[in-house]
């Protein structure tokens, strides 16, 4: 075959209707997804500030040695961890229990789980409206309980040592729901004879849940981890609204800090390289998480070659 | 016919792709050019229609007067209002946000002379003085302190006022006359002693002021001002880590212990609330609550109340200007309704009215005789109504200047967390200050050394021009 026809041949048919079709696609994701995304990454070697009447400048790595130095990234970093370690931990841990109280519940299982759907459509600024005036002191009803039982009176976002609790408590309410129909969704999914087979070997409950659910359900589990993960890394409408990053810096999480440095400040550049760093660290957890869920965890579960676990 | 179906169809799939590109190409090319247009016609924004003026404002109280009077200026010139509102806190990043891109979605800006600075330096607005006459604005009637700073840069008339705003202490007179208490503070440990003295929890709180992050740091420089505090050293040196500035920073943190519990997320409406519900004996806040501390649909302390300045020097915190933008397509009608609400005549129904948050700016609004609503009703009793009045001229006369050089509100902002971090017991107060200052001087580098010498020296003249001790 001739050099010619070797390209009449790579671009005809099939190959060269495909990729007109996908042309339309990629166009809009360089022009919305990977233009913004490469301009970013030139503007975090830069120290443009919108504001500045000086010329923007080429400054190599300074943002990202700036990062370092910058105590308030440190802190915020701080206050992302807490909150992403908290609220992962104990969504995943209850919305574990209630999956599985579901899953015992076939009769009401749609009619709960619809109603658990509920906080998680809602939009995450109109729930913290409503929590601002659930915590509020002097007239909201969380108070009025405590006063009913006799209790101290709680500064619920005033408070230093309970401003970050409260904004977890938010977030568990208002997400715990999804992760419960992820892992629904996920117990659903679950070979059935694996369990009539350990309940024939003898298998407690306990034994059940710990040798053959978890080890099977660990890939959905790693999914949800990453996603709240991901939702968690982002959390900021709860916190504008609720407490705006204070009091003092307590409850500034990353993206809320990020926001300050590129919307209220206008240091593009500074907050550029600062949203490196946040996808990077994303990516580097989310990898993490990944590559434990996958590694081998024994005989019971260990997936063989067409993916389906070996009992 | 069997080859010619499958290439016609193809070929009808190749052009619907070619065009789709062709439309995604186009859109996307066409919002980059708009967005990266310089020029001031390039409008990303919606226009309004001609007679209709976009108003930006910070949303609520403020923005009602713009709606009560659109009627007559319907009748009156021919245009009407449109309010888009923005959030109280967050109303500078929305604003820049919209001009950097040239947008026309607003004809008339309403912010506060802190922003001038920023706004003024990046090309935002339309001198008044290109669209009209400086004698249209009565100027002469505006009180000195509001008027050359807060309103004009490089001798051009960029603003008119719309808001006066000064910080004032708010206290229960009764409270007061059943504890003997004759004589009011004179110095802020004054004022820590009374706190403290008035002090009885859950049933009375001793004092209560802005604590929540956004505006905390207003009630620091409102001390740190009695003290003798200045912003900045000529050379533009932050001189906010002093001995004044602990001094009143440790003074602020002292008066949380007579506070509310929940001190630390008291904003403008909970500060508001925790003195009109009558759990606290006393307030700084700024001058617009005595009007509805006198009003029964808002208060439960109507009679009860007296005014005064604050010890020693009175903060002239936030206040509000109106400007036309650079990029409105309606600037005529915009420079129109700025005149009309600026009026001698006009806002006199504005600054004395409980159910908006203006405050007294010109000369003629501080008569006792004229503390009425936008109706015509008398706004409080008069005994209340001259002890307002004269607590808001004795606080003109040592009212201390808010900042409002380029990078301003930056500097505020930061000064605001650190206040925050102090009041939270994050930081001591000498920490806090001293990590504020070393923040203001990496803005001051970023905004160019001898730039904001400049702007600062001019900022500090027009205040000394104003008669305004600095």
């Amino acid at each position: 075959m001739t050099a010619l026809a070797r390209r009449r041949s790579r671009w005809s048919g099939g190959r060269r209707f495909a990729l007109l079709a996908v042309l339309p696609a990629t166009l809009v994701l360089v022009a919305l997804s990977i233009f913004p995304l490469l301009y970013s990454l030139r503007l975090s070697f830069t120290d443009q500030q919108l504001l500045s009447l000086l010329p923007a400048r080429f400054v190599g790595l300074a943002n990202y040695a700036q990062l370092l130095q910058d105590r308030l990234f440190w802190s915020s970093l701080l206050v992302t961890a807490a909150f992403a370690a908290s609220v992962v931990t104990v969504q995943l841990g209850v919305g574990l229990a209630l999956a599985l109280a579901l899953r015992r519940m076939p009769r009401y299982q749609q009619f709960l789980a619809t109603l658990l759907l509920i906080p998680s459509i809602l939009s995450s600024s109109v729930a913290s409206f409503q929590w601002r005036s659930l915590f509020d002191y002097s007239s909201g009803p969380l108070n009025f309980f405590l006063g009913a039982l006799h209790l101290p009176l709680l500064a619920w976002t005033a408070d230093p040592r309970l401003a970050l609790p409260s904004l977890i408590l938010v977030d568990f309410w208002q997400w715990t729901p999804f992760v419960t129909l992820l892992l629904l969704a996920g117990l659903h999914a679950l070979p059935a004879p694996v369990f009539e087979a350990a309940r024939v070997d003898g298998s407690t409950g306990w034994q059940l849940l710990r040798y053959q659910t978890l080890p099977l359900l660990r890939r959905v589990i790693a999914i949800t981890v990453i996603l709240r993960l991901i939702g968690a890394f982002k959390v900021f409408d709860i916190i504008y609204v609720l407490t705006a990053g204070g009091p003092g810096s307590t409850t500034e999480s990353l993206a809320f800090y990020n926001y300050v440095q590129g919307f209220r400040y206008f240091s593009v550049g500074y907050s550029a390289a600062m949203s490196y760093v946040s996808v990077i660290l994303v990516i580097v957890l989310a990898r993490a998480i990944l590559g434990y869920m996958e590694r081998p965890v024994g005989r019971a579960a260990a997936p063989d070659a067409t993916g389906e676990a070996a009992v | 016919m069997m080859d010619t179906a499958p290439m016609s169809r193809r070929r009808f799939i190749t052009l619907g792709a070619r065009a789709g590109a062709a439309v995604a190409v186009g859109g996307a090319a066409a919002g980059l050019v708009e967005a990266c247009a310089s020029s001031p016609t390039a409008s990303a924004g919606t226009s309004a229609p001609s007679g209709t003026v976009a108003v930006e404002i910070d949303e609520g109280q403020n923005a009602s007067p713009f709606q009560w009077f659109n009627a007559d200026m319907n009748s009156k010139f021919g245009a009407t209002t449109n309010i888009v509102g923005l959030p109280f806190v967050g109303q500078y990043e929305k604003i820049v946000s919209e001009m950097m891109t040239r947008s026309s979605v607003y004809d008339v800006l309403v912010f506060p002379p802190q922003m001038l600075g920023d706004f003024v330096s990046n090309g935002f607005l339309t001198p008044l003085s290109d669209l009209g006459k400086e004698s249209d604005f009565n100027l002469a009637d505006v009180l000195p302190a509001y008027r050359d700073p807060n309103l004009r840069r490089n001798g051009k008339l960029y603003a008119a006022t719309y808001d006066g705003d000064i910080l004032q202490m708010t206290y229960r007179k009764d409270i007061f006359d059943a504890a003997g208490i004759t004589q009011l503070p004179q110095t802020w440990d004054d004022y820590v002693s009374l706190a403290k003295e008035l002090h009885k929890p859950p049933a009375q709180y001793g004092n209560a002021f802005l604590a929540a992050r956004g505006f905390s740091y207003g009630w620091f420089i409102n001390i740190f001002a009695a003290l003798g505090g200045k912003w900045f050293t000529p050379d533009m040196k932050p001189a906010i880590n002093t001995d004044q500035g602990v001094q009143a920073l440790q003074t602020l943190v002292n008066l949380k212990q007579y506070a509310p519990p929940n001190i630390l997320q008291i904003g403008y409406p909970e500060l508001n609330e925790a003195y009109l519900n009558g759990s606290t004996a006393m307030v700084v806040q700024w001058d617009d609550l005595a009007l509805k501390a006198e009003d029964p649909s808002q208060s439960k302390v109507v009679g009860k109340n007296a005014y005064a300045p604050c010890p020693v020097r009175s903060y002239m915190l936030y206040g509000r200007v109106m400007a036309v933008s650079a990029f409105s397509k309606n600037q005529q009608n915009a420079y129109k309704v700025i005149q009309y609400m600026n009026s001698s005549d006009v806002s006199i129904k504005d600054v004395y009215d409980p159910k908006a948050g203006e405050d007294p700016f010109r000369l003629s609004h501080l008569d006792p005789t004229k503390v009425k609503d936008h109706l015509g009703t008398a706004s409080m009793p008069p005994a209340q109504a001259q002890s307002y009045v004269s607590a808001i001229k004795a606080g003109l006369t040592t009212g201390y200047p808010e900042l409002s050089i380029p990078g301003a509100p930056r500097y505020l902002d930061i000064l605001d967390l650190f206040v925050s971090e102090a009041l939270a017991g994050s930081l001591t107060p000498s920490q806090a200050l001293t990590q504020a200052a070393s923040e203001w001087d990496n803005i001051t580098s970023s905004l160019g050394q001898d730039n904001q010498v400049k702007a600062y020296a001019d900022w500090v003249n027009s205040f000394h021009a104003a008669g305004v001790s600095y």
